[in-house]
């Protein structure tokens, strides 16, 4: 009987969760200007969002910095989980831990202030590249999440030891056997890097600067004056990139072991 | 790492941050013909800055803000790429002391002559070195008829509890505040701490009765019947009032504020001779009538007039008629700490 | 075609690098990886380490000194220490603003916990081979970016929004709710946002129950509530609290919640410190707000380390 309730409850709970995407996301479809009352059926609104030269600017630009700090969040990710797996440092292990971990905890806003201070007392210019390392910042404690996870199921297979066995040194069993085996962890980590990147905003609101307009800060500036429908094929569009890449990651963890 | 001190380790760091950015820096002027526009909202005309490019072959990368102190917050933080920027009176004397506009070059402009003297030499820009008028309006009362029982005809009724949880106010604090003081009977430069706290407490009093804070959202809402009356500025009601006619503009007995927008250019501009060209072809009588004909603001541009519709140069709640004008004043220039003082202000107000 | 001078030696670009150089980076290389160098794993942490300091420890730092400055005309910064803007964070005016913070955000906490529970419960123990579908539909919310989840509950919320629609519709309601711009739907917006990051700790601390504990208990005779509240409640008090610091901390600092789904009344510190950034340009006092957030959040950072901690021992 609980198992009844439960499910029931669990079902109850999922669509209250998909409810508002899924309106927002019909109602991307209505003909109408002001949102409420259906009017039928249109694609308009995405073609709008085709056209917009500032809204395909602000994509390219999330992709660039996404792809950056991806790819930083990742490198940096790998080398320590790599050491936070193979070998513990016996000190602050459980520092370490936690202090990767950090920026979960931080508030974004926090972040953001503190690194528009910090930039401007520094004297570097906000731009660009300042937003995606700060994105790799954040991103840093999810891309060691999936890779130390897969490199603890590597260690008890203890594969590294059997190439060793058969004559390479630590390093070419590295580069060999651990490497491959954990690259779908790593591409799945650099994805959810990704896509925190790509989604971003408290951050990206104080230290974008004036050049760089990602996504979520269109759709912000959007939303500033009020409810329209493009907002909500731009809202769709960017709920199916994470769609797209939140799989994908998921599809790689999943790879089974060879 | 021996040797090394933290401060050397931090300038490399910075350095190795700040290079990329200086390489793309040593790219120079004329990389590319493009003007970065930074506008409010809702305020030019579909075709213009499309007609531009075809004309001039100048790409214009038009982006809106909502209020200005967003602007001025972005341009603060140092950082680059805005080439222009349509600020308000008020805002340019704190944009000049901070190093962020550029004066005009002289002779740059082939079109000032037209603007009407009116609007030159003002207080803030006595040699109309550091702008160029875009557009001016009022503040005032936006309702919609169809919630409304009698016309507002005062300040006071947007604190009229007949219509609690039905009113908004603009979200800065250059209007709240001056029409705080104004409902005071206060002159807009005092200095009188009481005459502020008066101010304070008369807003702050509202607050119950407010649905929102908005200096962008209120058309909507008043549209949708959200909210029945708002602070508005006159255009961005006008032009709603097209499609939706139960809106309305008024300007309160008690009188308002005139402000005027003005084009400047951005310290650090990239593209310097392409914004001018665009600031030219903006001041073209034809092309300010058509951005002031589609946005319902009144144009300072003499050259303009012939071009305005009739049913713009009629509309009293555009171009007030002497009995009201009267009643408008320009914003003064403070200086800065009470200019400060006036933020400080809005700043508790919101707080409480 | 006999090799040119300018083509590549066997072995590639590596081999050009003088024999020496490269056995000596293969053994630097060796032992970096050996993972049995204690040292080593430091050097390999450093990098990491070194990004979050510099573009984390040291802003914080600087906000903290910024908040011992003053602000001069304009909103520039003057480097002189005074402990007013602390002083300030406490006056009357701010407090009710602090307080109202922590009402919501533990509002929002507690109502994730009660809604969060039986969900991670269903996930872990009833979900069976649909757990992984089921983690991956909880997932897409959790990674939307805020301003979609806001945006989508301003479409439902407004008075001419789907729900006013709907309930005035089918005749439960004569006229619209005005449910936007107050605490409710900034709560709302607040549980919605942060249910996963309730959820998420709560089910990983759930499925490291064994089994058998629990039907140790059903074998003892305990029905299935006293079983819950005795052997499951119990051991899942990690991920309980786990959850709500991860689900309170960052909530704290939320401003967006309050500024789209919001009204002048649900002001809180994260759109005080905003406004203090961006509006009204006191960078010091803004700081100072900052740095009383940020004891919150060392606070929950502490109790999280030991949360980690007892784990991984």
């Amino acid at each position: 009987m609980k198992n009844k309730w439960l499910s029931f409850y669990a079902a109850a709970f999922y669509a209250f969760l998909y409810m508002p995407l899924s309106v927002m996301f019909f109602f991307s479809f209505n003909n109408a200007r002001r949102n409420v009352l259906w009017r039928g059926f249109t694609f308009k609104w995405y073609g709008v969002l085709l056209h917009d030269a500032g809204l395909l600017g602000a994509l390219l630009t999330s992709l660039k910095i996404a792809i950056l700090s991806s790819l930083l969040a990742s490198a940096l990710g790998l080398l320590a989980s790599y050491a936070l797996v193979c070998r513990p440092p016996r000190f602050g292990r459980a520092f370490y831990s936690s202090w990767l971990n950090a920026p979960l905890l931080v508030p974004e806003i926090v972040m953001g202030v503190g690194l528009l201070s910090f930039f401007v007392r520094i004297g570097v210019p906000l731009n660009f590249w300042t937003l995606a390392c700060a994105h790799a910042m954040i991103a840093l404690p999810y891309t060691i999440g999936s890779i130390r996870a897969r490199l603890l199921s590597l260690k008890s297979s203890q594969l590294e030891e059997a190439a060793m066995d058969l004559g390479a040194d630590q390093w070419e069993a590295f580069i060999r056997v651990t490497l491959p085996l954990a690259k779908p962890a790593i591409v799945s980590g650099a994805l959810l890097a990704f896509t925190i990147s790509f989604e971003d905003f408290v951050t990206s609101f104080f230290i974008a600067g004036i050049g760089v307009v990602t996504m979520p800060i269109k759709v912000y500036s959007m939303m500033k004056f009020g409810v329209t429908p493009e907002i909500n094929a731009l809202s769709c569009c960017l709920l199916l990139t994470t769609l797209v890449f939140l799989l994908s990651a998921r599809m790689l963890r999943r790879t089974p072991n060879s | 790492m021996p040797g090394m001190t933290r401060r050397d380790f931090l300038k490399i760091a910075v350095l190795a941050g700040a290079a990329p950015s200086l390489l793309a820096g040593c790219a120079g002027e004329g990389d590319k013909h493009e003007v970065n526009f930074f506008n409010w909202s809702t305020y030019i005309a579909k075709d213009t800055l499309p007609r531009f490019s075809l004309e001039t072959g100048i790409v214009v990368n038009y982006s809106v803000f909502s209020d200005e102190e967003e602007m001025f917050a972005k341009l603060r933080s140092g950082a680059l790429g805005y080439d222009l920027i349509v600020a308000t009176d008020y805002m340019i004397p704190r944009l000049k002391a901070l190093n962020l506009i550029d004066p005009y070059p002289t002779g740059a402009l082939k079109n000032t002559g037209d603007i009407d003297p009116k609007f030159r030499n003002t207080p803030y820009d006595p040699d109309n070195a550091y702008t160029v008028p875009y557009l001016w309006g009022t503040t005032g009362i936006g309702f919609n008829k169809k919630h409304i029982s009698k016309r507002p005809t005062s300040w006071w009724d947007l604190w009229d509890p007949k219509y609690k949880g039905k009113i908004s106010m603009l979200d800065n604090a250059r209007d709240c505040v001056g029409i705080a003081l104004l409902m005071k009977g206060c002159p807009q430069t005092t200095d009188s701490d009481a005459a502020f706290k008066a101010a304070e407490q008369l807003l702050i009093s509202q607050k119950p009765l407010l649905k929102q804070y908005s200096s962008s959202t209120y058309v909507d809402s008043l549209i949708n019947g959200e909210v029945y009356l708002a602070m508005a500025w006159s255009g961005d009601v006008i032009q709603a009032a097209r499609e939706n006619p139960e809106l309305d503009y008024v300007i309160p007995k008690e009188g308002s504020y005139i402000w005027v927008d003005n084009m400047c250019l951005v310290k650090g501009s990239r593209h310097r001779a392409d914004t001018l060209r665009l600031v030219d072809y903006l001041i073209e009588g034809k092309v300010a009538a058509e951005i002031a004909n589609f946005v319902r603001y009144g144009s300072p541009n003499a050259a303009a007039k012939p071009y305005l519709d009739k049913s713009l140069l009629d509309d009293p709640r555009v171009f007030p008629p002497p009995s009201v004008l009267k009643k408008l004043q320009f914003y003064a220039i403070l200086p800065p700490d009470l200019a400060q003082t006036w933020i400080d202000t809005w700043s508790d107000v919101k707080a409480a | 075609m006999p090799p040119g001078k300018d083509a590549l030696p066997p072995g590639g670009r590596w081999a050009r690098i003088s024999r020496p150089v490269r056995s000596k980076a293969k053994k630097f290389l060796a032992w970096l990886f050996s993972g049995k160098s204690e040292k080593a794993s430091h050097l390999l942490i450093l990098p990491a380490s070194f990004w979050l300091s510099f573009f984390l420890v040291i802003p914080i730092v600087l906000l903290l000194v910024l908040s011992l400055a003053q602000r001069g005309p304009y909103g520039t910064v003057i480097w002189h220490p005074t402990l007013d803007n602390f002083r300030r964070a406490f006056t009357p005016l701010y407090i009710p603003i602090v307080a109202r913070t922590l009402l919501y955000c533990g509002a929002a906490a507690v109502i994730c916990l009660l809604l969060g529970y039986p969900t991670a419960y269903f996930l872990s123990f009833y979900a069976g081979e649909w757990r992984d579908t089921f983690l991956i539909l909880l997932m897409i919310p959790f990674w939307t970016s805020a301003l979609v989840s806001i945006y989508s509950w301003i479409i439902i919320l407004g008075r001419d929004g789907l729900m006013n629609s709907v309930l005035t519709g089918i005749g439960l309601l004569h006229t619209p709710l005005d449910v936007l711009n107050t605490p409710f739907s900034v709560i709302l917006g607040l549980v919605y946002f942060y249910l996963p990051f309730m959820i998420l700790p709560l089910y990983s601390s759930l499925e490291k129950i064994p089994k058998q504990y629990m039907e140790a208990s059903y074998d003892l005779g305990a029905g299935a509530f006293q079983t819950f509240l005795k052997v499951t409640l119990p051991l899942s008090l990690p991920g309980v609290f786990a959850g709500f610091i991860l689900t309170f901390v960052p909530c704290l600092g939320d401003f967006l919640t309050a500024e789209f789904l919001g009204g002048p009344r649900t002001y809180l510190i994260g759109n005080l410190i905003e406004n203090q950034f961006l509006m009204a340009q006191d960078w010091p006092f803004g700081a100072a707000l900052t740095a009383v957030l940020l004891g919150a959040m060392l606070v929950g950072l502490y109790y999280y380390q030991k949360l980690e901690a007892a784990e991984i021992a």
